[in-house]
């Protein structure tokens, strides 16, 4: 229940007078009219840019729509022939899974470690801050698409690397079994984001956590796991939930590097659900795959910060959500 | 290890030079994988400045044996008169824009959700993060036909008028550095008779900047490489973003120019290095709460 | 060396079998004298005074007011270039007329177009291909060009009849053509010479092609065959084509073909020769992919065949080194099967049902089509062009893998298909979510017998196209 009717509730209980409900409702009004004053711009963008076409999607989803002609109604045909009738999808649900549980904690660990490891302030931090970022700024682009199948290749750098410590090179992206490692080492690579993300964290701890730690005696890994950890779990919280999201709707890389192949061993949902759009012109499937797909991420998401009030720890205390 | 031990032993490495062999140690393992972390970027550099002989015949050497500036030229030639300098303009416009327009936004709506009880709140975060759930891809179509009502297609509004309007993602980030601020420093500031316009201004704002510079950095370098919503709302050569145009050499059923590619790619890294490098010292700074203590 | 250079007569024969292969009605041999008649235009057959021919050419000019034309095509930074150029000089010839252009890659030109079709925003004239061109029309979102052909607008006195069938779906015409092609198969002649292996004739077999593959990797060690795979949805057709069927019923509502052994005998082939490690295999050629013509085995000398559209010879050639050689010879055919292809429009300017200025899209792909100057700066990039005029006119500015192409589609036409029906909707569906994902990678990977993929191939398939 909200905060208000706790309180209200509670006066109730302990039989306040009104007067306190009066000075209680005009800080509830003022809080109410500066909350929305602060939360207007997304709320005027939600409306005007987001609102109807997130209806439409919607809509859609219950619809036959090849883009060119109006939509037609089926119901919960889409649902039926998705769920039970196409292979394709199953295989990238897979795939899509595969990656996320994967892709996902390997990004956030080397994120932290990296992180933690640059937060020392020793010479030089700031280039290798600018190098271990590097890799993230090449994001989707088509040069980094073609350097990445270039190393992976059958001829290619990795292949190569392992010819001479005599090991048999892998056809890395043309194996079922291995090209998706293609694309999670990707991901690994660009830990760039959550790194940044962690550093600023770290740095909002104040030093004096640390000084009075130092005081009490404290060695380096009490300290990590009694102030950073603690002090951090809003950031990491941040990051595990964002990247959550990110690796279920993974595409770009997918889309550029492997496109899916072989097999659809890389046919990430976000991947085929584009396809299915534009490729085949199913607007009305694609747009049923979408509405799933956001299901699946609100469970995993709500999963994590329903235990979030378990581990996170706010400096300003719990707030509801 | 023993205190006795210790004390006796002359063959024990001073304590300088333990830290000297730590310091060293550190330094290469971080110089070896910074080696690996940016390797593809200097393959890319360096393919970039190999004839269109040797690009794809000697793919691992970082070094090209005859190295020429011929990619970047037909690279810079752009597309009929339409060079890149005029794509970099494009791109330097959006990407500061959107930027500035998402941080700022994001921040006052972050703040809201942080610190402020309102009624609705947790509904309306709730549906914030839900729309950060739902696919882009099959929203395109719905907002181009919105967009297409307000004539707004073929111009940078599209893309520019929504940023300026929030960004789920930058709200939830600053959100999550907002509760790391503790509360009695609000409440000092209430005490004192600071309204809440006043206290995100003056309190919240100057402590959570690694949150806003971060925010910043990520906003400049997704809007820079953003390639889907350019294609669908710019029709016109002459409004293509780099991450457009650099898409436009290739073309997968016939020849592709990957020189240009690469040298196109390497320049636009530039700026994005350039605006990283610059804002990376504000990450540096920690806050001190030295004012809570009197 | 191939490159011979071709003398006026076997140009004139080469732009009149070019267009006359192309007939709906079946392919004649030709008859040279027909050649001398059409030539016969109001032009002079001059390529230094282009603004003279086309003052002569185009209707006259009065003055009107200022007009905005949209044009949208794909293509890669050499066809946007070249163009561009064109369209600069379409402006100088009609200087009320001031073209914007829109550009982008093959998938970005229609994920793009479809949005603005989506949002009534389409251009006015749009580069349109041969397998969406019955979509496009269904939906209502081109108009018929058959008006400004009788008016004159869009002048094809210079066009044969033959070659504008591809464009036309329930006999009007939608697309105009800007160049023909066909599919052939690439031959590293320098290679086959250095196995000693005689070239094959136009009219080869599957087995000669198996035979030779075979040859060639036991003398040079290298795949005999490499590039596209053979199981490519293109080779489906020829293949089904050969044994004188169409992959789709004329209602577009089912596979057209009962015969599925020669797709399990052609799947069979080709693990046959994986297995031999005579051609590529497809996992290699899955890694390989989407590097374009530069990762292309045949380019790296790497494969002495590859099989690939006859507009493509030009960059694969470039790509390859002037220093090589090649021939272009038809896609084999089945054993006592016919011609394996036809001559297809490489790809139409359609005017969309959204345009603004329709009269002015009409002027501009009149211009394109039949401008010598403009051509000679298109170089054929497109494909063959379908004026005799142009063609003729190019004969002093081609490089030697335009000769081999020009060449080429100059022999296909005596021994060819006709152009078969436009795909239906939901051929895109079939090919993208059926024929590949669940016949030819599970066969060629191994997971499944051609057999048992022939089967899953119709039932999957039959249920998409019924449905559509």
């Amino acid at each position: 229940m909200s905060d208000t009717t706790r309180e209200w509730l509670l006066r109730k209980a302990r039989g306040k007078a009104r007067p306190v409900l009066k000075r209680r409702s005009r800080i509830t009004r003022q809080n109410n009219l500066m909350g929305y004053l602060f939360l207007s711009p997304w709320l005027i963008g939600f409306f005007i840019f987001t609102l109807l076409p997130i209806v439409a999607s919607l809509v859609l989803a219950f619809t036959e729509y090849d883009i060119f002609s109006p939509p037609t109604w089926v119901a919960l045909d889409n649902f039926r022939k998705m769920l039970f009738q196409d292979n394709r999808y199953w295989r990238s649900v897979r795939a899509t899974f595969y990656y996320v549980f994967t892709a996902v904690p390997l990004r956030l660990l080397v994120a932290l470690g990296v992180a933690m490891l640059l937060n020392r302030g020793r010479r030089l931090v700031g280039v290798y801050r600018a190098a271990y970022y590097a890799p993230s700024i090449v994001g989707g682009s088509v040069a980094i698409a073609v350097m990445w199948r270039q190393i992976f290749g059958v001829d290619g750098l990795v292949n190569y690397a392992l010819g001479a410590l005599r090991i048999p090179g892998v056809n890395w992206l043309g194996d079922p079994r291995t090209a998706i490692w293609t694309l999670i080492t990707l991901a690994a690579w660009q830990f760039g984001s959550p790194m940044l993300i962690f550093l600023a964290g770290l740095k909002q701890i104040p030093v004096e956590l640390y000084e009075s730690a130092s005081i009490d005696g404290a060695g380096g890994w009490a300290k990590f796991v009694g102030i950073t950890l603690p002090m951090l779990t809003p950031v990491i919280l941040f990051n595990l939930v964002m990247q959550i999201i990110a690796g279920f709707m993974a595409f770009t890389q997918a889309y550029l590097v492997t496109a899916g192949r072989p097999l659809d061993t890389t046919n990430f949902y976000a991947l085929y659900l584009y396809l299915r759009a534009f490729e085949t012109h199913e607007m009305g499937y694609s747009s049923a795959m979408a509405w799933v797909l956001l299901l699946v991420i609100a469970f995993f998401t709500a999963l994590v910060f329903r235990s979030s009030s378990y581990w996170v720890y706010y400096e300003s205390g719990r707030v509801e959500e | 290890m023993s205190v006795v031990g210790t004390l006796r032993s002359p063959a024990r490495l001073s304590k300088r030079n333990r830290d000297r062999i730590g310091s060293a140690i550190y330094h290469l393992i971080v110089v070896s994988s910074c080696f690996l972390m940016i390797y593809p970027i200097l393959w890319m550099f360096a393919s970039s400045l190999k004839g269109p002989s040797e690009i794809w015949t000697r793919l691992s050497s970082l070094i090209p044996k005859v190295p020429t500036f011929e990619n970047y030229v037909n690279g810079w030639a752009g597309f009929g008169g339409i060079t890149f300098a005029v794509f970099f303009k494009n791109s330097l416009f959006f990407a500061t824009m959107a930027t500035i327009g998402a941080v700022a936004s994001s921040a006052c709506v972050a703040y809201a959700f942080a610190k402020i009880r309102f009624v609705g709140r947790g509904f309306w975060f709730t549906v914030m993060l839900l729309t950060l759930m739902l696919p882009v891809q099959v929203l395109l179509i719905p907002q181009y036909i919105v967009f297409s009502k307000l004539n707004w297609i073929n111009t940078f509004r599209p893309l520019l008028i929504p940023r300026f309007f929030g960004n789920a993602f930058f709200i939830f980030l600053m959100m999550q550095f907002i509760r790391g601020l503790p509360n009695e420093l609000d409440e000092a500031a209430e005490i004192d008779g600071c309204s809440k316009i006043g206290i995100f201004f003056r309190i919240v704002l100057p402590l959570i900047k690694p949150a806003l510079i971060t925010a910043a950095i990520f906003s400049f370098y997704w809007t820079w490489e953003d390639f889907l919503t350019p294609l669908i709302y710019l029709n016109e050569p002459r409004l293509y973003t780099i991450s457009l145009a650099i898409r436009s050499f290739s073309d997968p059923s016939s020849t592709t120019d990957w020189g240009a590619i690469f040298a196109m790619s390497s320049l636009s890294l530039v700026p994005v290095f350039v605006i990283f490098i610059a804002f990376q010292r504000y990450l540096v700074q920690g806050i001190s709460t030295t004012g809570l203590k009197g | 060396m191939n490159s011979k250079k071709l003398n006026r007569r076997d140009f004139l024969r080469i732009s009149a079998l070019t267009a006359a292969g192309a007939a709906l009605a079946g392919c004649t041999t030709p008859t040279p004298q027909v050649v001398r008649e059409t030539v016969e235009v109001p032009v002079k057959e001059t390529v230094e005074v282009p603004v003279q021919v086309l003052v002569e050419v185009t209707p006259t000019i009065e003055e009107k007011e200022p007009v905005e034309l949209r044009v949208a095509w794909w293509g890669n930074q050499t066809r946007h270039t070249r163009t561009i150029q064109v369209i600069k000089m379409f402006e100088e010839t009609y200087p009320w007329i001031t073209i914007t252009y829109e550009f982008a890659t093959w998938d970005d030109h229609w994920t793009r177009l479809a949005t603005q079709a989506a949002g009534g925003n389409l251009p006015d004239v749009m580069q349109h291909d041969y397998a969406r061109l019955a979509e496009w029309v269904g939906n209502g979102l081109l108009i018929p060009l058959d008006d400004y052909v009788d008016s004159g607008a869009i002048d094809l006195s210079n066009v044969p009849d033959e070659t504008l069938g591809g464009g036309r779906v329930n006999g009007k015409l939608y697309g105009m053509n800007l160049g023909v092609n066909a599919l052939c198969m690439v031959l590293d002649t320098d290679a086959f010479a250095n196995a000693g292996i005689e070239l094959p004739a136009q009219n080869w077999t599957w087995a000669d092609f198996e035979a030779i593959a075979v040859q060639i990797k036991d003398k040079l060690d290298i795949w005999g065959y490499g590039g596209n795979s053979l199981a490519h949805d293109q080779i489906w057709r020829s293949v089904v084509l050969s044994n004188g069927e169409w992959i789709y019923t004329p209602d577009g509502k089912a596979l057209g073909y009962t015969d599925d052994q020669v797709l399990v005998d052609h799947m069979n082939m080709i693990l046959r020769l994986q297995e031999a490690g005579v051609i590529e295999p497809r996992d290699e050629e899955v890694a390989r992919a989407s590097l374009g013509q530069q990762g292309d085995p045949l380019v790296a000398g790497k494969a002495a065949m590859g099989f690939m559209w006859s507009n493509q010879l030009a960059s694969t050639w470039t790509a390859a080194g002037a220093e090589r050689h090649f021939k272009l010879v038809q896609i084999p055919r089945l054993a006592g099967g016919l011609s394996a292809i036809y001559v297809k429009p490489s790809m139409f300017f359609s005017i969309t049902a959204q345009a603004k200025h329709p009269d002015e899209g009409a002027m501009f792909i009149n211009f394109f089509t039949n401008s010598v100057a403009a051509n000679h700066v298109l170089l054929a990039e497109r494909g063959v062009p379908v004026s005799t005029v142009v063609g003729e006119s190019m004969q002093a500015v081609l490089t030697p893998d335009q000769i081999e192409m020009f060449n080429y589609m100059a022999v296909v036409p005596s021994d060819c298909q006709p152009v078969p029906p436009p795909d239906p909707v939901g051929e895109a569906n079939v090919r993208n979510n059926v024929y590949y994902p669940e016949f030819v990678d599970p066969v060629l990977y191994g997971l499944t017998t051609p057999e048992e993929g022939v089967v899953v191939l119709r039932e999957l398939a039959d249920e998409i196209l019924a449905a559509s």
